[in-house]
């Protein structure tokens, strides 16, 4: 079935378009964003079972764009609006006139930007999904997680506690101008099993997580993955520390996301070219990686929780390949940076809401796969260690740098994996020496679309990434 | 609509408890390329969230279930939305416990300041930074928000707090030919401190000149690591988060109150208080957000766990009846004073790219940005390579000044120590 798009939305899209109407008499460029995004949040362990109707992605606002004399301002609000139009504009007009009078008395200058194109464009896309988040039958997630959660504190000594959890959100938006027309609705949904155990004093938790564009049936997935929870508790458990070195290592494809996302990622987010804080934007053209280094980024190159069919500027979505055979060829760009830098956006100016300014961001970033196998690279490393699952990252597109914070790392010693485990691992590095010591890809790729995306420390998204298992040598510590 | 209708469905709805919050919120942001305006916004939002309780039919245990009511909402989809969340509650089993009752008065509502002069005094500091050809600031944003917090619940509270708060992000440059570097700076503050602002853009500055001359970090294998209160509250939060009823509750600390959690070195005897107010912090609602008025509280008592704090739901569990969620804290016990802290061969941390300590394993981590090796007999200038290690075994060696510094919503010692950190070179 098709994810129907929001009635809300589209009784409130008259009221909408005269507020666009009546603001473009005042305005070089008017447009607005609206949203209407619904879904519940799951958690039930032993200590612990909570249920709402909301997640960190549900949302109901607008969010009008202007332009004049080269300034973009934006007025976010959530408050009824369809008894007045009218009044509502001209709330909108007196508050951001005052605030631009306001900043004139300061003596500040615009960062001048051209117009924003408005080409005519209409569009209303309701993706394929499975159940919608608001018809799932909660008491049934809730029983079979219930079930799930007394498995997990049965299997093993030393359990004291394993969660289910499961997030699901219908999102809705419209997009509005004097010319354009966009409306898309999709449902997504992530989860996860969450076990924590104790053995000799050390306490640890480990998940499996799942996130498809599917709707509240990932439950029957979160529920197949206990076992393999359980194995990485254990190997957390028994992990000792590493020795810090330089070492040759196999990535698992969630690694390479976590590398994709974090290397050349954020490293060609194009407003940071506008505000010359990346240093991606000197090496256009230029080897940046090993010819086996092909990496993609944008809303269509995967069918995951990142994946739109256009962005919170009214962009078309699209695929963009960043990274080709090792050479930088361009990268990801918003509207407004795409116009300062006069080139064209790419679909991937978003917001973390509706109350939030949009910043280039990334969605879908992925290495391409190759011809190898994880086998294969693990029988070519004399000592070395697989590298396998992520909890956090960060960017530095400034200098390269890259911070991995890797789950667990598994010793090879010629060819074989010994069975000793090292957690948690730190990797870090120069980016290209990183990806030019990519050796081996292998052949099938994965995509992760559990986590979420900051930019600096703030400004959460939805993004996924991934790729395939990857041989390279790495600084780990 | 109307929070009186909420509460008349809220009444009429069969939960057995229930809880209203309905917090406006009125923001400025300015976005700034050098000292060009990149964008300005505004936001007028209204947030309104109800949870409702339902108990099982023999009273011992209790669900609850939450969801967010947009202002646009008609009555007759919000009454739909409750009676749902009544049945989602229905489901879940928790221990039964009951919400908070009023407490003594709040002090009278503070008057909010005018965020448009707040924004005017954050933009002038920002032009006032010691700027020169070779470190200046590349891009900033302001935020200013005043907030009105209404908390309502069915055993008769019915509070209101005010309270603003406002953050800046700026990244300042520091260039010699041929090489330009840049840092990172994130202020969260109640209104703008212009002293406080100016002071952090300088040290950011000169800390931005120093990077330039900056060497790789060597292999130093195991080390003292000395944070400044800046890059130091992981290892303070980690201790607060322990001492979380809802980690103690659900098995995440196995500390117990009277256990003695922070050893006492000749560096200092740490104590922590949550505190009722800080100046300037963004953290100083009169009441929490499930309407309990906010106290002074010792958390952990020269080294010795004292007191369980947080939600009410998990302070039931643990027989706390007069619990609150602290908004402010402060790092009190140490004995060392700045000198003695780099008295002896140290690392010294000044920029990380993220540090984190887990508050499950006290497992720490870190990208070095920008380091001073202290080897006693110089200084060297350091970038790469990470720290590493765990808390857990380190704790023993943790020493810290008696004087402090704030940070928000924290005041912590002006410098932290912990010997024996592993550390892995940039080469």
């Amino acid at each position: 079935m098709k994810a129907p798009f929001s009635s809300y939305l589209d009784s409130a899209a008259p009221a909408l378009k005269e507020i666009c109407a009546l603001l473009s008499a005042e305005y070089d460029y008017v447009s607005i964003l609206s949203t209407d995004s619904v879904g519940f949040s799951m958690r039930i362990g032993q200590r612990n079972k909570t249920v709402s109707e909301e997640n960190l992605t549900t949302e109901r606002g607008n969010v009008v764009r202007v332009c004049r004399g080269g300034l973009y301002s934006e007025y976010a609000f959530n408050m009824p609006i369809s008894a007045s139009p009218a009044e509502t504009a001209g709330e909108i007009l007196r508050a951001l006139s005052q605030q631009e009078k306001a900043i004139r008395s300061l003596g500040i200058e615009p960062f001048t930007t051209p117009v924003l194109d408005d080409e005519p464009l209409t569009l209303r896309t309701e993706f394929e999904c499975g159940i919608l988040p608001e018809e799932a039958d909660r008491a049934d997630l809730v029983r079979r997680f219930s079930a799930l959660s007394d498995r997990g504190v049965r299997a093993r000594e030393g359990i004291i506690d394993c969660q289910a959890t499961l997030t699901s959100t219908h999102v809705c938006k419209m997009f509005l101008s004097p010319h354009r027309d966009l409306r898309q609705s999709y449902v997504y949904s992530e989860g996860n099993v969450i076990v924590l155990g104790t053995e000799n004093g050390k306490t640890e938790m480990a998940r499996m997580g799942y996130a498809e564009r599917l709707g509240p049936e990932l439950a029957d997935r979160i529920e197949q993955g206990l076992d393999e929870a359980l194995d990485i508790l254990r190997d957390k458990l028994h992990a000792g520390s590493i020795v810090p070195g330089e070492y040759d290592v196999v990535v698992s494809p969630d690694v390479a996301g976590l590398i994709a996302h974090e290397a050349f990622g954020h490293g060609v987010e194009m407003d940071m070219f506008v505000k010359k804080r990346a240093l991606g934007a000197e090496y256009i053209g230029k080897r940046v990686g090993s010819d086996l280094v092909t990496m993609h980024e944008g809303a269509l190159s995967a069918v995951n929780v990142a994946s739109y069919a256009f962005d919170d500027e009214g962009t078309p979505a699209c695929d963009t390949v960043e990274i080709e055979n090792g050479i930088l060829r361009t990268g990801v760009c918003d509207a407004l940076s795409a116009a300062r830098l006069g080139t064209q956006p790419t679909g991937n100016g978003k917001r973390e809401n509706y109350e939030h300014k949009v910043y280039t961001r990334m969605t879908n970033t992925l290495f391409d796969a190759g011809k190898d196998t994880r086998d294969g690279m693990i029988r070519s490393i004399k000592y070395g260690f697989f590298l396998d699952g992520t909890e956090s990252g960060m960017e530095d597109p400034k200098h390269w740098g890259i911070q991995c914070i890797v789950e667990r790392a598994y010793e090879i010693r010629d060819g074989r994996l010994t069975g000793r485990v090292f957690s948690p691992i730190v990797m870090t590095g120069y980016v290209p020496d990183l990806l030019a010591s990519v050796s081996m890809t292998g052949s099938e790729q994965e995509v992760f679309g559990t986590g979420y995306c900051g930019k600096g420390h703030k400004e959460w998204v939805k993004v996924s990434d991934g790729g395939p298992y990857m041989k390279m040598r790495a600084r780990l510590g | 609509m109307m929070i009186e209708s909420l509460i008349s469905i809220l009444k009429a709805s069969g939960a057995d408890a229930w809880e209203l919050t309905d917090k406006v919120t009125e923001g400025l942001e300015f976005y700034f390329i050098r000292h060009a305006l990149d964008q300005n916004r505004m936001k007028r939002v209204e947030h309104i969230r109800v949870k409702v309780y339902k108990k099982s039919a023999d009273g011992s245990t209790v669900g609850s279930a939450a969801s967010e009511i947009p202002p646009t909402a008609d009555e007759g989809s919000a009454r739909l939305l409750i009676a749902r969340l009544v049945d989602e509650a229905g489901l879940l089993k928790n221990p039964v416990y009951t919400l908070h009752a009023p407490g003594a008065a709040l002090p009278p509502e503070e008057e909010l300041p005018d965020p448009n002069a707040v924004a005017a005094d954050f933009i002038r500091a920002l032009r006032s930074a010691d700027e020169n050809e070779n470190a200046d600031i590349n891009s900033y944003e302001i935020f200013v928000s005043n907030h009105r917090r209404r908390f309502i619940n069915s055993n008769g509270i019915d509070v209101m707090t005010a309270y603003p708060s406002s953050m800046l992000e700026a990244v300042v440059n520091a260039r010699k030919p041929g090489h330009e570097i840049e840092l990172y700076r994130m202020l969260t503050s109640g209104t703008c401190d212009p002293g406080e602002i100016k002071r952090t853009l300088d040290e950011a500055l000169a800390c931005g000149r120093d990077r330039l001359r900056a060497v790789p970090t060597p292999a130093l294998g195991r080390t003292a690591l000395v944070l400044p209160a800046r890059t130091a509250s992981p290892v303070w939060e980690y201790y607060i988060d322990r001492t979380d009823a809802a980690f103690k509750y659900q098995g995440l600390s196995d500390w117990e109150l009277g256990q003695r959690v922070i050893p006492e070195g000749p560096g200092g005897n740490a104590t922590i208080r949550a505190l009722k107010k800080l100046d300037n912090s963004s953290a100083n609602a009169a009441c929490d957000p499930e309407g309990a008025p906010v106290r002074d509280l010792t958390v952990i008592d020269r080294g010795i766990a004292a007191a369980w704090h947080g939600s009410r739901q998990f302070c039931a569990y643990l027989g706390i009846e007069d619990s609150f969620i602290p908004g402010n804290y402060g790092v009190s016990g140490g004995t060392m004073t700045e000198s003695g802290i780099f008295a002896s061969p140290c690392l010294e941390v000044a920029e990380f790219s993220d540090f984190q300590v887990d508050p499950i394993t006290g497992s720490i981590a870190g990208e070095i940005r920008l380091g001073y090796l202290h080897d006693g007999s110089g200084t060297a200038i350091v970038t790469g390579g990470s720290v590493s290690g765990s808390m857990k075994e380190l704790a023993p060696g943790l020493s810290f000044t008696g004087s402090t510094r704030q940070c928000d919503n924290m005041l912590l010692p002006a410098f932290t120590r912990i010997e024996n950190v592993s550390i892995t070179g940039a080469v």
